[in-house]
């Protein structure tokens, strides 16, 4: 080998041991992070549980019903939390622990976006579901990983909306598929973060710009739970004007 | 005669929340919130029937502790539940192999279905 040819293979290796000592504190971070917040998330838990139980007097039905909604949340809290654990994983492996049963789309998306209206009242942005008029099949997914796809679409769309703007979700049958379309018009992605967006802690610098904090963690994770599940995801997007995600998920078929 | 539960951790608040919790079931509650206490504990001539164990102490990791346990007289096969927020494979599988009996996710499970295990484990 000719020595500069030497000299860039050694530059290359050192590179790559930095890459992987950042990638792997990186990771400790995370990790310890996580722990941290679950710690907190365990003690909520408990206590809006000992609310619910009646352990702590009794409530009104407009408080027990508040206390359930915090409850689910907090559940959701720490499966996104799980979640984020999982991609973390230095091996880049996303461990494939999928419940695949049937599932009805259009009301999973309901529910997800009245979850998501106390977000998006915040953020002062309608979400409108253009619900389809005759009956969908269903999907084949693993429900609570599904929700985790809406819920981040979702949670973006709102996130990089501008105020008072509308977000429109729309679901129709394509052959062997459902497909599920967000639409905002809201800031858009940049050129640079197209070439990105799916890349994992990516977070692109419009984005950055409208809201100072994310984990870059939500499309990349979403995305792979649309392919593991047999689907695609793309987008279509211009800066300063909106973007359009598109997702598919296979329809559900019965095995004898 | 009630059964005794150690319970190590060392987050006070969700301490306080276990002990009120297992001592309303019916359980006598002796607390540790680090190594140190444990390791008293565990060495003292007190009964222990089951063992509530985090793994992130201020002094000693939890794993530590679980070893010490297994090698103490008496205890070598007394019930011990990791109980903690870090949940990746090695640290399930480094706790199976020191001999925990279950390894729980604190953030995964009420307190209710908490005692509901320890009742499955010692009654």
């Amino acid at each position: 080998m000719e020595p500069e040819q030497q000299d860039e293979l050694t530059k290359l290796k050192e590179e790559n041991d930095k890459l992987k000592k950042r990638q792997s504190i990186k990771a400790d971070v995370v990790s310890i992070s996580a722990h941290q917040i679950r710690t907190s998330l365990s003690a909520i838990k408990w206590i809006i549980k000992m609310f619910i139980d009646g352990d702590l007097g009794a409530m009104t039905a407009e408080q027990e019903n508040l206390m359930k909604k915090a409850y689910e949340d907090n559940d959701r809290a720490i499966a996104v939390v799980s979640d984020l654990l999982q991609a973390n994983k230095v091996e880049d492996v996303v461990e494939k622990k999928y419940s695949f049963t049937e599932v009805d789309v259009v009301d999973l998306i309901d529910n997800c976006i009245f979850d998501l209206s106390g977000e998006s009242l915040a953020h002062k942005v309608e979400m409108i579901f253009l619900k389809p008029s005759i009956e969908l099949s269903k999907i084949n997914a693993d429900k609570e990983k599904f929700l985790i796809v809406l819920q981040n679409l979702f949670e973006n769309a709102i996130k990089y909306s501008l105020e008072h703007g509308k977000i429109f979700i729309a679901v129709r049958e394509k052959g062997e598929f459902i497909e599920i379309t967000v639409k905002d018009k809201g800031i858009g992605i940049s050129e640079e973060g197209k070439k990105n967006v799916f890349d994992k802690f990516y977070r692109d610098a419009t984005a950055q710009k409208k809201e100072g904090f994310g984990s870059g963690i939500g499309l990349y994770t979403a995305k792979k739970i649309i392919e593991d599940h047999g689907g695609k995801i793309w987008f279509e997007s211009v800066e300063g004007e909106g973007t359009t995600f598109f997702f598919t998920v296979p329809i559900y078929k019965e095995t004898k | 005669m009630p059964k005794t539960i150690l319970i190590i951790e060392d987050d006070s608040f969700l301490q306080g929340l276990e002990a009120t919790k297992l001592k309303k079931e019916g359980y006598n509650i002796l607390t540790a919130s680090n190594g140190t206490e444990a390791f008293k504990a565990i060495d003292s001539k007190d009964p222990i029937d089951m063992i509530l164990l985090d793994l992130l102490l201020p002094d000693i990791d939890g794993f530590m502790i679980l070893e010490k346990i297994r090698k103490t007289v008496g205890h070598e096969k007394t019930p011990v539940i990791v109980f903690s927020n870090l949940s990746e494979e090695k640290d399930v599988d480094r706790a199976n192999k020191l001999g925990a009996s279950e390894f729980m996710i604190k953030s995964n499970f009420t307190l209710d279905e908490i005692s509901k295990k320890i009742k499955d484990l010692i009654g």
